[in-house]
């Protein structure tokens, strides 16, 4: 009898398929706290606004040339500030949402693709909302007393398209890095971590010897130097992808805590 | 007729040179409830984790509605397992957990989960990390229950709750359980406590399956006799002893096995008292004596 029940079940559960409804849900439940993904990054960032805007009227309070100003306003790292916390989302999102998912009856590949699409939805919000203040930055010339935040760095020198394209691939490739290094401590816990640290370290100082011995630094330099805006954004959007690929690798073996 | 719900074999789980899951075979059938008995560390959530696909095992077959749980969602939107430690996303409070719950158990009754969170009192904007303990199971017991899920555990369901909360969770579980009959895999070191919901006995310790019985079988696998000292030493001679204690000029001795008729009657002219052994005491009895002690301190907790 159980012999039977088990053929039978065996062909009502056929082989497994992507199913949309199951990754959609993690997409859901990564964002049933919508402030995490959604409301702390703009709380960070208003806040970053806020303190350039006070600092801006102290300058043009104390009479300080506001055009130079803007100038210096373009060293302000300002715009970049929820990159770190972003970071960290993307740590906590794999050490514990990840667990929780497992219990709740997720498979551990539909948890990384649905994970893969919020941080999609995410960088795409990001890079929308950001690349369009740096439009309203330059329209407003410094939201009317010369302040500068978001025109700063590398936004505003290449159009809209550009910094939209920037900031996608920044902010995935920021969110990528920091759940697939937490996946290779949910798979092999500290010692994973220790073994990833190390050969980071050994790989960068092989690297440095390699080139030092073979007195290749100079041709590193003209190509770092040669690469255009666009070619460092595909960079880092293949190096997200990479640890993208890479995360799904690893989380397939990974254990809850 | 019924159908095997899990299946294992010489299933391994290993940490280094330390066994967790030793070589265990075992099967649950379904619409049952499971015991699954055994100090702290003796491999209950191992094992859980091992049937619901959250740990790989390192040898042995397991099979779970007819396949390998491990990242076959066709098996795991079976099952609900929420563990005594389960991880919590950040900042998570009970209400998200309760929104979230109907998209991973297709069988979550809102309304019937509702009446429990009234029922246990739950704050459910409370974040998780500032509950008590006996409201962080009551969140677990809530999900279990609600999600009518083919194949339910209950890590440890009884820790930290009160009097009336263990109570709650007992009647709702057998009521629902009647209703809707599913197989419920009850983890507990609290044995009297769940001792008359279990249908079946698991009993685990160091990995390994110390007893795999009908509930009512074990319960009367055991007697105890008591009466004047002489008298009951004198009866039980030759009989396996498993417990012995004494006050005075009185005894009382456990023993193996089950009496017959001529013998209870003899018992009974004797001027000898039989009693049935509880679920706990005989447990106690097959995994030593150290566990009575932390049991009773826990509960009077």
């Amino acid at each position: 009898m159980t012999v039977v029940a088990t053929a039978t079940a065996e062909r009502e559960l056929g082989p497994p398929r992507l199913r949309v409804g199951e990754v959609w849900r993690i997409v859901r439940l990564l964002a049933v706290n919508p402030t995490i993904f959604f409301g702390v990054p703009w709380m960070i960032l208003g806040g970053a606004w806020a303190v350039t805007m006070v600092i801006a009227l102290i300058m043009s309070g104390a009479g300080a040339p506001m055009d130079e100003a803007r100038e210096g306003f373009r060293y302000s790292w300002a715009v970049l500030s929820p990159q770190w916390y972003l970071v960290v989302v993307g740590v906590q999102a794999v050490a514990y949402t990840f667990s929780f998912a497992l219990g709740f009856g997720s498979t551990r590949r539909d948890f990384w693709l649905g994970m893969s699409v919020i941080f999609v939805l995410v960088s795409a919000e990001m890079a929308v909302a950001i690349a369009t203040l740096v439009q309203l930055e330059q329209l407003t010339n410094g939201w009317w007393i010369g302040a500068g935040m978001f025109d700063a760095l590398w936004y505003g020198q290449l159009g809209w398209g550009f910094d939209f394209f920037s900031t996608f691939v920044l902010q995935l490739l920021v969110l990528f890095i920091g759940a697939s290094a937490t996946t290779i401590y949910m798979r092999w816990r500290v010692r994973g971590m220790m073994v990833l640290l190390f050969s980071t370290v050994a790989l960068v100082l092989i690297l440095i010897a390699t080139l030092t011995f073979t007195e290749s630094w100079p041709a590193v330099w003209t190509w770092l130097v040669g690469l255009t805006p666009i070619g460092l954004t595909l960079l880092g959007l293949a190096a997200a992808a990479v640890a993208a690929v890479a995360g799904f690798l690893v989380i397939r073996r990974a254990t809850p805590r | 007729m019924t159908s095997t719900v899990v299946r294992a074999s010489g299933l391994t789980k290993r940490y280094g040179s330390f066994a967790a899951v030793d070589r265990v075979d075992f099967a649950l059938e379904e619409h049952r409830i499971y015991g699954l008995l055994g100090r702290n560390g003796a491999g209950k959530t191992t094992l859980m984790q091992l049937l619901t696909g959250q740990l790989f095992p390192n040898e042995g077959e397991l099979e779970v509605f007819g396949r390998t749980p491990a990242e076959h969602a066709d098996v795991l939107r079976r099952l609900c397992f929420i563990a005594e430690s389960q991880r919590y996303p950040e900042d998570f409070t009970p209400k998200h957990v309760f929104t979230s719950a109907p998209w991973f158990f297709e069988n979550w009754d809102a309304e019937f989960a509702e009446r429990l969170i009234a029922d246990f009192r739950l704050p459910l904007k409370r974040p998780i990390k500032k509950l008590s303990r006996g409201q962080l199971s009551a969140v677990g017991v809530i999900v279990g229950l609600a999600s009518r899920a083919p194949l339910t555990f209950f890590d440890e369901p009884y820790l930290g709750l009160d009097a009336v909360a263990r109570h709650i969770f007992y009647d709702r579980l057998l009521e629902d359980y009647a209703e809707r009959p599913r197989t419920i895999v009850l983890s507990t070191h609290l044995i009297d406590e769940v001792a008359n919901l279990l249908e079946h006995v698991i009993l685990i310790d160091q990995g390994r399956i110390l007893l795999d019985r009908d509930a009512e079988e074990v319960r009367g696998q055991a007697t105890t006799i008591a009466g004047a000292r002489s008298v009951v030493e004198e009866f039980v001679q030759g009989r396996p002893i498993i417990g012995r204690e004494g006050l005075g000029g009185l005894a009382s001795v456990t023993i193996d096995g089950r009496l017959d008729r001529e013998e209870r009657v003899r018992a009974a002219e004797l001027g000898l008292e039989l009693a049935p052994v509880s679920l706990q005491q005989l447990i106690v009895h097959l995994t030593g004596a150290d566990l009575a002690g932390a049991t009773e301190k826990e509960v009077a907790a």
